[in-house]
């Protein structure tokens, strides 16, 4: 029987409604019982529930149960705790299906590993009295960098000669944190567009979310690599341009070649919609193109060629 | 290097039965041949796992399931001609080389077979190809074609 976490409450943080006050969890591992309200007790620190997380993706929000947002009843501060839940599902990434599993140790040596490193998430492990590790994470104060472009109101080459540069320099920061991790011995998991955030105070771009796990691989980075090929044709298009997209005539003009490897509605070659792109950063895309003989081993390979794209967007 | 020792790589798949057939095929009764049977451990990745004893038991599952594939392996090469005497087999457990200092086995099956093939200085490497799509191999990888690219001084088949 959970104890009522009421005296709590009006204790540390008075201004909450009393009237909504829960029940106090030491042991987490029934997450779908702690809501609004609640306090989850980690040694000597207190979480007050806010609320479950959700995140919205395609327009359709997923709620998290196992995530919840939280009030540090000791200091105040917002945090965000993630609870133990293993979970294994399908992943379709293109014509492909893969078994993905959540993994919250995996995460937890992730945080370990980048704490102090600002182009990730912050935070810390606590193990509840079941020995879950919950995972108490600083809340970014941001924008993910996908609504972060997307909302940027000018035409693309206004975007590509203007904020771009900074853009693409600051992704190559967001690959050489990846590169650290894989020089770690861990690797992401979860490489997306709305997986970087780009912090209002700083405009710092900080990877989050470390849980996922997949089944070993002769390529333990490709997943990885893809993720940042993806979101390398993202930020230099200004968005994602497919078949649905491009214009009868202009689809027409293409071939196969000229669309990703893995998604393959979607344009890749983007010098042939916009031919400004310098020929060194289009050559960059096209490792990940259907034509490619040739694609990223690992992520050091992919910066040294992004390098020279750089240069070649600055001089422009 | 000599192309009469054979290093005939496996991982307990259907292609690596096929790679087992195509080699006993062409070897068959010749005397003068060696041949390794060699699997390079590849254990379930340990974050799937919620805790070690469920890994452990999946690494133990998976080691009897390739230790039995060795052995039908080499009772196959018997059966079709090549003499006992010559055949080898070698289970190459992933505590041999994770966090050795050139390799943290992040660089896969195909690196270590490639280590082997060099220092047991095997003139002819074999292994099955299971056939995958471009995108699978960008994204999973291939043991085979990263042997293909860079494997130096010793024959490669291919088994399909």
């Amino acid at each position: 029987m959970n104890a009522s976490a009421r005296d709590l409450i009006a204790r540390l943080m008075p201004s909450f409604p009393l009237k909504h006050s829960g029940k106090i969890y030491t042991d987490t591992s029934e997450f779908m019982d702690i809501s609004y309200g609640d306090v989850i007790v980690l040694n000597s620190s207190s979480f007050l529930v806010l609320r479950d997380e959700a995140e919205r993706r395609f327009g359709i929000e997923d709620p998290k149960y196992w995530v919840k947002r939280c009030r540090d009843l000791n200091t105040g501060q917002r945090r965000i705790l993630k609870l133990v839940f293993y979970e294994k599902f399908e992943q379709k990434i293109g014509q492909m299906t893969i078994n993905c599993y959540r993994s919250p140790k995996k995460e937890s040596r992730v945080l370990d590993l980048v704490r102090g490193d600002s182009r990730f998430m912050q935070g810390i492990t606590l193990k509840d009295e079941a020995g879950n590790p919950v995972r108490i994470l600083e809340i970014i104060l941001g924008k993910s960098l996908d609504n972060y472009v997307e909302d940027l109101d000018m035409d693309h080459r206004t975007y590509f000669h203007e904020l771009f540069p900074e853009i693409l320099e600051k992704f190559m920061g967001s690959c050489e944190a990846v590169k650290f991790m894989h020089d770690n011995g861990e690797r992401h998991g979860d490489i997306r567009r709305d997986h970087i955030f780009v912090e209002y105070e700083t405009g710092a771009y900080r990877w989050i979310d470390f849980d996922y796990a997949y089944e070993s691989t002769e390529n333990p980075f490709g997943l990885d690599l893809f993720g940042l090929g993806n979101i390398l044709q993202f930020i230099t298009g200004k968005g994602v341009h497919d078949n649905a997209s491009l214009g009868r005539e202009f689809y027409s003009s293409l071939s196969p070649d000229d669309f990703a490897l893995i998604f393959s509605n979607r344009l890749i070659n983007l010098k042939k919609l916009f031919p400004y792109i310098p020929v060194s950063l289009n050559r960059v895309l096209l490792h990940f193109s259907q034509g490619t003989y040739v694609t990223y081993d690992n992520v050091g390979e992919m910066l040294a060629d992004l390098k020279k794209g750089l240069d070649d967007v600055a001089s422009l | 290097m000599n192309f009469k020792k054979v290093l005939l790589a496996v991982d307990a798949s259907e292609n690596s039965t096929r790679a087992v057939e195509y080699t006993g095929t062409i070897i068959g009764r010749a005397d003068d041949f060696h041949i390794q049977l060699l699997y390079v451990e590849r254990p379930p990745e340990r974050d799937i796992f919620p805790d070690e004893s469920s890994w452990q038991d999946a690494c133990q599952g998976e080691r009897d399931n390739v230790l039995a594939f060795l052995e039908q392996a080499k009772n196959r090469l018997v059966e079709m001609g090549v003499k006992p005497e010559i055949i080898s087999t070698r289970y190459l457990s992933s505590c041999d080389f994770y966090g050795s200092p050139d390799d943290a086995g992040f660089r896969g099956v195909a690196h270590q077979v490639m280590q082997v093939q060099k220092a047991g200085q095997f003139g002819t490497l074999v292994v099955g190809r299971r056939g995958v799509s471009k995108a699978e191999e960008f994204l999973f990888g291939s043991v085979s074609t990263k042997i293909i690219h860079h494997t130096k001084n010793c024959s490669v088949w291919v088994v399909e």
